[in-house]
């Protein structure tokens, strides 16, 4: 196999992979590869990484491609190509390469072995929540800072005053006289946007555990862009949680939510939403008004319990805004006894949020 | 080439900075292509630091552009010195000047402010230029530099174009808050930036610490290792661990435990949370390995 076909199937690999590699990132890659000693594999693969890797998250999934196309000790029998000019087509550069390196290279070691794209190399932030097994939490978990930051940064532009505003008179005649009393900045009347309150509902039951924990801790991350945020979680009973949040540890909520809000479990412990909003309306109706607004996440799945949707439609009509967030895709939302259909009527929007990065989405739209 | 790797790396740690192999092999083909860096990482983790490291290297000018949300054009490229223009109009206000001789004068060399990045560009010799926080900057300004970095040329209407007389080393420091756009990303080298293992940040201590030990740094290297595995609002960064060495060699110690290191945590700890949590950490073990104690409740996992 010469290294011309090697390189190309390795590049095909990486843009399956979800890392996007384009023309001129094949040309630096070459041109860098010309440059290096291949006799040191470091320099090997950092002579790839510089010039194709362009992402943090991308990181995992390159090495893993990268270890399943270049075994160990390969690099050193290939035979150092002569600098020569650089050339500006893929395949005459990479002729170039492959011209000098085409003798060395034994057919059993280069053989990538292609064992199908599994979980495993998925990028963690389009890792479906329903499917995620333990070490792909773990994955999941070493993003979420970056997540948080990003969801962060998102909100303070969107928090961001509007300067295009009516123009304050005085303040710009003061400022030109620095000028000499031409008003070359013109000083407007600055105006703040009121931040939100928020009342977070969580459904903590076995089936959207992962996705409720994440979605928890993002929101009790960016509590500083809200006036106040209260969260409950329920499963067949309603509990507020909100001092449990107050500690900044993300994933291990749901062992201390369930330790500390005992009411939430019930009787059997299945999810009953109808039982939810009823709770709600009757004890912490209260709290509505028309600047809140409701935030539920869950998956709709009543077990065939009432679905008490007057409680939902109340919730609706006393606070500003009610938001439901699904874990599952909008196909799987007619099916068994979700009762999606009937819910999503008495919200304003619903989103589904299978992955991290949807999830990031939908609250970054908040 | 290695002993090219090993100078860029020999000549780092003379500008005060260690670097692994990594890092060094990045440099070297960002020099060799002559293509910008983007270097992206944690807080505090030294990506200023390298720049800055690399101008002293090789012994030329640094010019820094710091950015910030709503920085533009005139703030990074140029602008003209308006008061002094105004100045200049009202002074000759009276006296017989022909207008386009008074036009020409004003906007000649004298009233042009160069911002960092005209500076980088027109100057005679060669320099470093870092542009520090690139996530920070809009949309438009990115576009902007886009075109400053594959042309390396720039045009002011009154003055014409200024074409780069030497190609600037660019090094451009992301903090990963948001994503930069395809366009750039393609045009640079990309390095990323992590906390260091314990020998490398041993290395540094004693590098940036004169008077430490071998025995403290390896400590304190570990120490500091082991604390960034725990899940905390902010991991401390080298700056500060850097400060924690030499405040400890400032107080006579040459031992680390566990009451020592809970006196001066605060140097390296900023958040209250984070505080309480290691804290914890410490007296339930009573040493400084900070792994979760047997008793905690790390449920469902």
């Amino acid at each position: 196999m010469s290294f011309l076909k090697m390189l190309q199937e390795f590049f095909a690999d990486l843009r399956q992979e979800g890392i996007p590699i384009t023309f001129s990132q094949v040309e630096d890659c070459c041109q860098a590869l010309l440059l290096i000693d291949w006799s040191m594999e470091e320099y090997f693969y950092t002579a790839l990484y510089s010039t194709l890797v362009k992402e943090h998250s991308h990181e995992s999934a390159f090495a893993n491609v990268y270890h399943r196309h270049f075994k160990p000790g390969t690099t050193e029998i290939m035979s150092q190509p002569q600098w020569s000019p650089p050339v500006y087509r893929e395949s005459d550069l990479i002729e170039d390469i492959s011209g000098y390196a085409i003798d060395a290279l034994p057919v059993p070691g280069m053989q990538s072995m292609r064992g199908g794209l599994s979980q495993a190399n998925r990028n963690p932030l389009d890792q479906n929540f329903g499917l995620a097994n333990l070490d792909d939490v773990r994955k999941m978990e070493t993003l979420y800072p970056l997540i948080a930051r990003r969801l962060a940064a998102r909100m303070i532009k969107k928090n961001r005053r509007n300067d295009q505003n009516i123009i304050n008179y005085r303040s710009t005649m003061r400022h030109s006289m620095a000028t000499g009393g031409v008003p070359l900045n013109i000083v407007t009347y600055k105006r703040h946007k009121e931040k939100p309150i928020i009342i977070a509902l969580c459904d903590v039951s076995g089936s959207v555990m992962t996705f409720s924990c994440f979605a928890l801790a993002l929101l009790s991350s960016m509590q500083r862009f809200f006036r106040q945020l209260r969260t409950f979680a329920f499963i067949e009973d309603l509990d507020e949680i909100t001092h449990l949040l107050s500690t900044g540890d993300p994933l291990n909520l749901r062992t201390s939510v369930l330790k500390g809000a005992r009411r939430v479990m019930g009787v059997r412990g299945y999810t009953n939403y109808g039982a939810t909003f009823m709770g709600f309306i009757q004890r912490y109706g209260h709290t509505l008004s028309p600047k809140t607004s409701v935030l539920i996440f869950g998956d709709a799945r009543n077990n065939w319990n009432n679905d008490e949707t007057w409680a939902l439609d109340e919730i609706r009509k006393k606070s500003k805004r009610v938001y439901w967030f699904n874990p599952e895709l909008g196909s799987n939302w007619p099916r068994g006894d979700s009762r999606m259909e009937v819910y999503r009527k008495c919200c304003h929007h619903s989103f589904s949020c299978p992955t991290l990065s949807k999830l990031e989405q939908a609250i970054g739209k908040l | 080439m290695q002993d090219k790797i090993r100078n860029i790396k020999d000549g780092m740690i003379n500008a005060g900075y260690v670097c692994d192999d990594k890092t060094a092999t990045v440099l070297y083909l960002a020099e060799a292509l002559h293509k910008p860096l983007i270097v992206e990482g944690p807080a505090g983790v030294g990506k200023t630091g390298l720049a800055q490291a690399f101008s002293l290297m090789k012994n030329i000018s640094l010019v820094r552009l710091q950015c910030y949300e709503g920085i533009d054009e005139s703030k990074a490229l140029y602008e003209w010195n308006y008061k002094r223009q105004l100045l200049h109009i009202q002074a000759v206000a009276n006296k017989n000047i022909d207008v386009i001789e008074v036009e020409q004068d004003i906007f000649s060399e004298n009233y042009l402010l160069r911002r960092p990045l005209l500076q980088s560009i027109s100057s005679p010799a060669p320099t470093v230029l870092l542009i520090d926080e690139i996530d920070k900057v809009d949309f438009d300004f990115e576009a902007m530099l886009l075109e400053l970095l594959s042309e390396y040329q720039m045009t002011i209407p009154e003055l014409g174009t200024i074409k780069a007389l030497n190609i600037p080393f660019v090094f451009l420091t992301s903090n990963a808050t948001r994503e930069l756009s395809e366009a750039l990303k393609r045009r640079c080298l990309w390095l990323y930036l992590d906390f260091p293992n314990s020998e490398i940040e041993q290395q540094i201590l004693l590098l940036k610490v004169p008077g430490i030990t071998q025995l403290m740094a390896g400590k304190i290297a570990a120490v500091a290792h082991s604390i960034r595995q725990v899940e905390l609002k902010k991991a401390p960064s080298i700056a500060e661990i850097l400060d924690w060495a030499s405040a400890l060699l400032d107080m006579g110690i040459d031992d680390l435990d566990v009451e020592t290191t809970l006196q001066t945590l605060t140097i390296i700890i900023k958040h209250r949370e984070d505080a309480v949590k290691l804290e914890g950490m410490m007296r339930s073990r009573n040493d400084l390995s900070f792994q979760p104690s047997p008793t905690s409740n790390r449920g469902w996992r």
